[in-house]
């Protein structure tokens, strides 16, 4: 025992590495809150504001970051699209736990017949493959943002409410969950009071790592065209307007795609941070 | 064996019933009548007789469950309509282009299967330094958006050094860099999921036991951890095979690989229903038959779960 305490250094390294993990995340998106809230303080040209002469110029003093293919200032519309991207990323997360949080609640308190219809209706949405269900609703909605996120949101909650589902079950095993049964509290009760507690933090970490494959994936579907249309300025849509001019404007390419990678790094991180700050195991060293 | 075969197959048979009414539903209810829509392609400016008599034609006067089983007829004879663009027969027009699809989402699943235990492993090293350049690296990779990768690579490898090129014709050698930007990513996140698993095994006794005993960390990965983690990664896998089902679209338009990617992104433009619908069964059907396929090495790896099927 004495000797696994000596090795406990090496955990508070861990955790310190996951903290500094955590902190990066939270100061990069950060950094994208205030970069989204910037033309409110700023004075930024509008995003759609076009300089024809300017087309396809390099970064220059005027335009910090060039300019597009009909002459709007990259960097504005870079800052533009933070709440574009970025907003379009929580909401489907947001639409995503509006169903799988009830859906994986009710199953596992309900238990029994219900627990299995309900997890087999889910099944059956997650026999697809993700992505290939998104794209096939979009396609029959009609390419749209909105299109994407509620493709993407369908496709996406049956397993969020699979994970939902299990966390409270292994939470509703504590014995003070029963105690708290036996003493005669409701099950509302039960469940808000002592249930969901337990749930919130490690539902904190799905959340953080879902919301940045949700982001993937709504970036991924703008680049291909079929998510956010022109003349809105968005990350991925703007990658697939850059793309004809691949070889004479280059930085037209690498800007928005840092910008998803950075956003999405950001999301991570809190979600690798946090779970590594609640994670007690200690593994055996060899 | 033959009975947990059969005792799986009877399982899918109602998930497989309820995929095939999410398919037909998503058609059925999706905004857009698909005779005006063929009416407008075709050019002509429809009268309402014409409407109904089409509707008839389509048999869309039916209630929906007698459409629904004269669909799912149909469907299990191969037939799922013609395209609206093409009016050639969406079957031929999938399976034509299939096989490219496949091949590189196969290439990319061995290739994400290659890098994650790399990373997994690496990421568990003693060397404290090496460990967290690992995780770090993995989380910077499942990161960075595989359009912008593929973007990235074509800038370096294609335009800057000259090697491959920028129109496919299928040709194994032009398979390298699509199936490298997907497995890249996809290899990372699964990494992630060797990590964890191999950290959980370590937090158990056996290894414990194993590590006091003074077995050499390699022998114990091998003949201890590799054993008990291979069922949970082969169902890891074949959730990575599903991802790449759909992550193929991204990446076969931006290298020109000739799949699936470009037909659906133009049926989706297009609003080509049929071609929409027989998209999601084949890759449902795909993606089922593969987690089918881990259910069984989920077996086969799990010496408790064998014994419990074959006492009862």
């Amino acid at each position: 025992m004495i000797e696994r305490h000596l090795s406990l250094p090496a955990l508070r390294f861990g955790l310190r590495g996951g903290r500094f993990g955590l902190m990066m995340g939270v100061a990069l998106l950060l950094g994208f809150v205030v970069l989204g809230l910037s033309p409110l303080f700023v004075d930024i040209a509008p995003p759609a504001q076009m300089d024809l002469l300017a087309r396809l110029a390099g970064p220059s003093d005027t335009h910090p970051l060039g300019t597009d293919h009909l002459g709007r200032d990259v960097l504005s519309r870079l800052i533009h699209a933070v709440p574009v991207s970025l907003g379009a990323a929580f909401a489907t997360m947001l639409a995503i736990l509006a169903i799988a949080l009830p859906w994986g609640v009710i199953a596992a308190v309900a238990g029994g017949r219900v627990d299995m219809v309900m997890m087999r209706l889910a099944d059956i949405i997650m026999a697809f493959p993700t992505l290939v269900l998104a794209l096939a609703i979009i396609g029959f909605m009609g390419a749209s943002l909105q299109a994407s996120i509620i493709g993407i949101a369908a496709a996406w909650w049956p397993s969020n409410a699979r994970m939902v589902r299990a966390l409270v079950l292994s939470a509703s095993q504590r014995d003070f969950v029963r105690a708290a049964y036996l003493s005669g509290a409701s099950r509302l009760r039960v469940i808000v009071r002592h249930i969901l507690p337990q749930v919130l933090p490690p539902l904190a970490v799905i959340i953080s790592l879902e919301t940045a494959s949700v982001l993937l994936a709504l970036s991924a579907l703008s680049f291909l065209g079929i998510g956010a249309q022109p003349p809105t300025p968005e990350w991925g849509a703007m990658l697939n307007q850059a793309r004809p001019f691949f070889s004479q404007a280059p930085h037209m390419l690498l800007v928005p795609g840092l910008a998803v990678t950075a956003a999405v790094l950001a999301l991570n991180l809190i979600g690798e941070g946090l779970r590594d700050l609640l994670d007690t195991r200690e593994p055996y060293e060899w | 064996m033959l009975r947990f075969i059969l005792i799986r197959l009877a399982v899918a048979v109602p998930t497989l019933l309820g995929m095939s009414v999410v398919a037909f539903a998503i058609v059925a209810i999706a905004p857009g009548d698909p005779v005006m829509m063929e009416l407008r392609a075709l050019g002509v400016v429809p009268k309402p007789e014409d409407i109904a008599a089409l509707r008839a034609e389509y048999g869309l006067d039916q209630p929906f469950l007698l459409r629904y089983l004269d669909w799912l007829g149909r469907a299990v004879q191969l037939d799922l309509g013609t395209s609206i663009a093409t009016g050639r027969s969406v079957v031929t027009e999938i399976a034509m282009r299939l096989p490219a699809t496949l091949s590189l989402a196969v290439s990319a699943l061995i290739g994400a299967v290659l890098v994650s235990v790399v990373f997994g492993v690496c990421a568990l090293s003693r060397n404290r330094g090496v460990a967290a350049c690992m995780r770090g690296l993995t989380i910077l990779l499942v990161s960075i958006p595989s359009f912008w990768l593929a973007l990235l690579f074509i800038y370096l490898f294609v335009l800057t050094i000259g090697w491959g090129r920028l129109v496919s014709d299928g040709t194994w050698s032009d398979l390298i860099l699509p199936a490298l930007t997907l497995g890249l990513g996809a290899g990372a996140s699964l990494g992630r999921v060797v990590y964890e698993r191999i950290r959980a095994e370590l937090s158990e006794d056996h290894i414990r036991l194993a590590i006091a005993k003074g077995l050499a960390p390699r022998r114990i990965l091998i003949s201890h951890i590799a054993p008990r983690i291979v069922g949970p990664l082969a169902t890891a896998w074949a959730n990575t095979f599903g991802a790449l089902l759909g992550g193929v679209v991204i990446v076969e338009s931006i290298f020109g690989w000739p799949g699936l990617g470009q037909l659906i992104l133009q049926a989706i433009a297009q609003r080509d229903f049929p071609v929409i619908q027989a998209y999601l069964v084949f890759m449902g059907l795909i993606f089922f038959t593969m987690s089918i396929l881990a259910d069984i090495v989920v077996f086969f790896t799990d010496p408790q779960l064998r014994r419990t099927l074959s006492d009862d």
